[in-house]
């Protein structure tokens, strides 16, 4: 390992993982020689820690870059610029982003993911045996006896019949191949989960199972999770802090409770007031200002805040400054000019 | 059919032979739609909500049967159609498909042409349909993105649908299916891939061109925040039967089956249960080749009484504009939805 991933820089006790300043940028390619014309700011100047045996969620409209987040921290896209410091099993705290390909498949053990679509993310030619047992046979965790053992044991913890070992995900329901994918996440013992859109392509009752059945995991083995979404409902059941991104920025960190009591960016008030409730009464009562316009284009963002063209708070300060993400009280981040001055409305039950 | 109807739906079947066996898909469907109100339609996914409306479209795939059922159907025309004696091809549901009855998709990007640009797509069913020169349909075209607020309908009339966001193709979409004034709109899970943003701005649109045109909406999805928001009436779906139909207040606040009791729990509520554990329906829905006998939510129901449930299948008890397809829909102790 070399000499700059050995720093620990000062990670705060309670802290897994924690990313400072990261940037990536795609490079924008076009005419016919295919020249770096411009760049995306995919993700711009994101900073966030998440605590041990906590779940952050990450909430967003599509295009606001939080699964690239995401991606970044486990290292499957390289970073423009940024750290990404992480608190290994030894205690040790390493920086990622210094890390080769090479090393950082040893610290991938810690970290795994699971992905939004349970039909496209498994393999439809490997059986159970092979599809949960694959990263133990990478990481070379056990003899053949050993990982059958330990597959069959991951496919109980996980709701899933042991006798199911020798079957293909075809003959699995949704829901279910959801819970394989879950099983591979944890046959290496991570401490840190990332579940990208895990129940959004799942039915309402199914989706309330794997929903619980993620919160009894976290339980039973410590488990740290960034919990990515575009439903605001379960992020508000899951979560303990909430971060919305925007644009590739991070506009609001916030404990869920106090987030969605009280909104501090008009771009969380925005998204709160989106959401239909079951309630139809309520729905009759409350006013309800949709959101005008669209996400901008991350090649051309808005000068000054990237929300001020679609803000009913914008002022003339919006399009010129951007705003930086700074505590205010009660150790909030916001990234908005007018936080305190504004009184926004929350999610009323 | 009654003076303010508008389609009806009695004891609609649509069968899929397989390899493996049978498949009900729907299996006994009834429901009506009265002119300009807003019937939801709720359910998991195989439920059968689709497929219901494709048979009232005659777009069922090929290898569909149909042993039994009628579609009645009467636009504010006033002839009346009998859709379910209509071939996929015929002349007359021609004439009915993107003229009386417009459909919205999920998806828009799959469900518009690629190769035509969306004014096209609206010229070519508006001089079908209402006999218009070019020049004139291509006029109306600019007014219905106008209508679907659309911004720059005078630019985009010319772009490709891969030119637009997923927004603005649903706002596109739209424009196509009402570019006939018809009667009645099917739209089958509109918002489910968009963002909640565009969600409430897409909602709000069909909500004032329901009201600006007059006509009825059967509006497909699985979010019941959407069908609370949106919908006059209720119809709820599981495994090819409606187990429950009722005014949207009463699907809310006195559901009348454990079914539609237990999904109403499940969902994660905005402002009220953070870290509650959620209340889930044990099991799964079961494959399509073994629906269990009786009524087919037995198996998973808190409520179910061995010997009845397990062995007969419920009719359907009315309690007022209210029914229920449960043996002890009258009985059983009602939970509250808010716990």
């Amino acid at each position: 390992m070399s000499e700059a991933s050995m720093q620990t820089s000062a990670l705060p006790d309670d802290v897994l993982i924690s990313v400072r300043n990261l940037k990536k940028y795609f490079p924008v390619h076009a005419g016919w020689l295919r020249r770096e014309v411009g760049q995306v700011k995919a993700i711009d100047d994101v900073s966030l820690d998440i605590r041990k045996g906590e779940t952050l969620g990450l909430v967003g409209e599509s295009g606001s870059g939080k699964s690239t987040v995401a991606r970044l921290m486990l290292r499957a896209y390289s970073l423009t610029d940024g750290q990404i410091l992480f608190r290994q099993s030894d205690g040790s705290t390493i920086d990622l982003s210094q890390l080769s390909d090479r090393e950082m498949r040893a610290v991938r053990r810690e970290m795994q993911m699971i992905f939004q679509d349970p039909y496209s993310s498994l393999n439809p030619r490997m059986t159970l045996l092979e599809l949960v047992g694959e990263p133990m046979i990478i990481h070379g965790a056990g003899s053949q006896g050993e990982i059958r053992d330990r597959v069959a044991e991951l496919l109980q913890v996980v709701g899933l019949r042991p006798e199911f070992i020798n079957r293909y995900p075809h003959a699995f329901s949704g829901g279910q191949r959801q819970r394989i994918g879950i099983a591979r996440a944890l046959a290496l013992n991570p401490s840190f989960i990332a579940a990208d859109e895990a129940v959004s392509a799942l039915d309402v009752s199914v989706a309330a199972q794997n929903i619980n059945l993620l919160q009894d995991l976290q339980e039973k083995f410590g488990l740290t999770y960034l919990f990515i979404t575009h439903d605001l409902g379960m992020v508000e059941h899951i979560s303990d802090r909430v971060g919305v991104m925007y644009l590739g920025r991070l506009m609001e960190v916030a404990p869920t409770e106090q987030l969605f009591a009280k909104p501090l960016h008009p771009y969380t008030e925005a998204l709160m007031a989106a959401v239909p409730q079951p309630d139809p009464r309520g729905n009759r009562i409350r006013k309800r200002v949709p959101l005008k316009g669209e996400i901008a284009n991350a090649a051309n963002p808005p000068a000054g805040c990237a929300f001020h063209p679609r803000c009913p708070y914008a002022q003339a300060k919006c399009s010129a400054e951007v705003p930086a993400l700074r505590t205010v009280e009660g150790g909030r981040q916001v990234r908005c000019h007018f936080a305190e001055e504004l009184s926004l409305v929350g999610a009323v039950a | 059919m009654p003076a303010e109807r508008l389609l009806e739906l009695d004891d609609v079947q649509v069968h899929f032979p397989m390899r493996e066996g049978l498949v009900k898909a729907v299996n006994g469907v009834s429901y009506h739609v009265n002119k300009g109100e807003v019937l939801g339609i709720v359910g998991e996914s195989g439920s059968g909500k689709s497929i219901t409306a494709r048979s009232i479209m005659r777009l069922l795939p090929k290898k569909a049967v149909e042993p039994g059922g009628r579609i009645s159907f009467r636009p504010r025309t006033g002839e009346e159609y009998e859709l379910s004696s209509l071939s996929r091809n015929s002349r007359a549901i021609r004439q009915v498909r993107g003229n009386h009855i417009g459909m919205i998709f999920q998806e828009p990007m799959t469900a518009l042409s690629p190769v035509h640009t969306i004014g096209m797509q609206i010229m070519r069913t508006v001089q079908l349909h209402k006999k218009l020169g070019k020049a004139a349909a291509r006029e109306r075209a600019i007014d219905l993105l106008a209508k679907v607020q659309l911004p720059r309908p005078r630019e985009l009339v010319d772009a490709y649908p891969h030119q637009l966001s997923g927004g603005m193709r649903q706002r596109a979409m739209i424009a196509l299916a009402i570019s006939c004034d018809p009667s009645l709109l099917i739209a089958d899970e509109p918002t489910t891939a968009l963002d909640v943003t565009t969600e409430a701005q897409i909602l709000d649109l069909l909500k004032s061109l329901q009201s600006e045109l007059g006509m009825a909406i059967i509006f497909i999805t699985h979010n019941f925040g959407v069908v609370a928001d949106i919908a006059d009436r209720v119809s709820v779906m599981y495994l090819g039967k409606i187990v429950e139909t009722a005014t949207v207040d009463d699907i809310f606040y006195a559901p009348k089956h454990p079914y539609t009791q237990a999904l109403l729990r499940s969902i994660p509520r905005l402002g009220v249960d953070q870290g509650r554990r959620l209340p889930t329906i044990p099991g799964m829905v079961p494959d399509p080749f073994s629906v269990p006998p009786g009524c087919s939510f037995n198996p998973r129901c808190s409520h179910a009484i061995a010997g009845l449930c397990d062995v007969k299948t419920p009719p359907e008890k009315r309690f007022g504009n209210q029914m229920s397809r449960c043996h002890i829909a009258d009985q059983f102790v009602q939970e509250p939805a808010h716990v």
